[in-house]
């Protein structure tokens, strides 16, 4: 059986050696099985993060413009294809940061400063609990439930 | 000890007479204590001493007996058969060129490898009347784990920047330069920062953490580079208040 | 582009973390409660979400929010298509980006600096 050829340009000695080789192919996996797709929606999250800034920063402009325009940019997002996006952007980037957070703490040095660095799970467990409490607090402050 | 038959599909590639690589599939009595290893040495020994494969210490160590074991870069010698179903496909590394069936051309990855300057650099050569020098168990730490790497390349065969970067130095080598950027006896760190971040350097990385999940060392080559890249940020930001020193 | 790598993962890095943090509370708040009529019509009034907006605490929480996810977003878009491929037109493509991250981050700025204008 004959492999399908997808060849990659990879690790190509700087000079040849005796014999001739068979160009190398990308990893089997790659980009459908095993741990890539976790890794590629987690760049892809990349465009909730680029369009809800952008949103934000168009409310903001529309602030400035007055009472007027605030309304009319509060009354825009009702319109269900923003609805839409936004239950996909809130979920994404929910899961998003937890995965960023589930990942940090292997990225982390043993000494951080002068101290030791915590056992993962408190790490974890610390950012995860920033996350939910900020989320909470937020939206309680910003939804008007509290102060 | 049970005795079952597994069929063994390996990827043959004679340089000689194939234009691409192909595969054959070995119908073979397998016992669940063997590592995927005997199964290729079996083939080799008993059915097709025509086949090509690296090994050596069979115990994890040497870093020889890299392979894809249906998709995934494992060490052969590590890799129990029972893991796996009836049919058991074994591929060369992936991202390498290939030499012969499952023999992979390593020559690239000495090139990256020497690139990081793998060795203490120190300033000035020490004294022998200054005594050896003193490390701490926390500054053995610092680097220890990122020490631990046996050059059997898996991580290479998983990353996805190594496929799309040619000059991409790498999870093992830019976790070796990080190592010895970390090592209190090492002064070479400048020179090494400006290597990584060259073209192909550390800020190539996306962090797919493939090099990590797949490493049998516990290495964590992503983990290394991800600090090596915060290292360069504060470096970067420190050269704003006192200049870099050049490098010769 | 490769000098300044390390000040654009800086951006990437703080942008990744802030917007994860940040943005879904705006998101669950104004976009989705606002939009589906939840939350109290007052909350997010003009007056009151003028007055947060200005508070200087409220500005910088703002620029942050509205101005770092863009570097985030762009870092792990650019990288996104050099995996599959797009190496050779990384140049094009990731300045488009990061232009795109810039030019939105002056904008966010501006923005914010306008409602104490």
């Amino acid at each position: 059986m004959t492999h399908a050829v997808p060849r990659v340009d990879a690790m190509k000695p700087s000079k040849p050696g005796p014999t001739r080789t068979a160009p190398p192919r990308p990893p089997d996996k790659f980009p459908g099985g095993g741990r890539y797709p976790a890794y590629l929606a987690f760049g892809a999250c990349g465009a909730f993060l680029m369009i809800s800034a952008s949103l934000l920063t168009r409310g903001i402009w529309a602030l400035g413009n007055g009472e007027a325009a605030w309304d009319a940019y509060r009354a825009g997002l009702g319109h269900p294809a923003y609805l839409v996006y936004h239950v996909a952007a809130f979920l994404g980037l929910t899961w998003f940061v937890l995965r960023l957070f589930r990942l940090f703490p292997a990225t982390q040095p043993y000494r951080i400063g002068p101290l030791k660095r915590p056992p993962d799970a408190v790490l974890v467990a610390g950012l995860y609990g920033l996350f939910f409490t900020v989320l909470a607090v937020g939206t309680l402050f910003l939804g008007g439930a509290m102060l | 000890m049970s005795e079952v038959k597994k069929t063994i599909v390996v990827t043959r590639f004679d340089p000689d007479k194939d234009e691409v690589p192909k595969t054959q599939s070995y119908e073979i009595p397998v016992q669940d204590d063997w590592k995927v290893l005997e199964a290729l040495n079996y083939i080799k020994d008993n059915v097709d001493p025509t086949l090509s494969h690296r090994w050596s210490c069979r115990m994890a160590v040497c870093g020889s007996c890299g392979m894809n074991v249906n998709g995934e870069p494992k060490l052969t010698c590590k890799d129990p058969i029972s893991s796996y179903g009836d049919t058991i496909e074994v591929a060369p590394l992936a991202n390498f060129p290939v030499v012969r069936d499952l023999v992979v051309e390593l020559e690239g990855f000495m090139d990256k490898f020497k690139a990081v300057k793998p060795w203490i650099i120190a300033a000035k050569e020490r004294a022998a009347e200054e005594g050896t020098h003193r490390q701490s168990p926390d500054e053995l730490a610092d680097f220890k784990s990122f020490s631990m790497c046996i050059n059997c390349m898996l991580c290479y065969s998983a990353c996805p920047v190594v496929s799309n970067e040619p000059d991409f130095l790498g999870p093992a080598a830019l976790a070796l330069g990080h190592r010895y950027n970390q090592d209190s006896r090492d002064e070479g760190a400048d020179e090494r920062n400006e290597i990584f971040r060259d073209e192909g350097g550390i800020f190539s990385c996306s962090y797919a953490n493939e090099c990590t999940e797949v490493c049998p060392k516990g290495v964590n080559p992503s983990g290394a580079i991800q600090q090596a890249k915060l290292n360069n940020v504060v470096d970067w930001a420190k050269s704003f208040v006192v200049p870099r020193r050049k490098s010769s | 582009m490769l000098k300044l790598e390390p000040v654009i993962w800086g951006l990437f890095s703080g942008g990744m973390m802030i917007g994860g943090i940040l943005l879904p509370v705006y998101i669950l708040v104004v976009a989705l409660g606002g939009g589906f009529g939840v939350v109290d019509g007052q909350a997010l009034g003009y007056d009151r979400v003028f007055a947060l907006a200005t508070n200087p605490i409220g500005s910088l929480v703002l620029v942050a929010a509205a101005a770092l996810p863009l570097w985030g977003g762009a870092h792990h878009l650019r990288h996104l298509w050099i995996d599959f491929g797009g190496l050779k037109s990384d140049g094009l493509v990731g300045g488009l980006f990061y232009g795109a991250a810039l030019v939105g981050s002056v904008y966010a700025v501006l923005a914010v600096l306008r409602l104490h204008g």
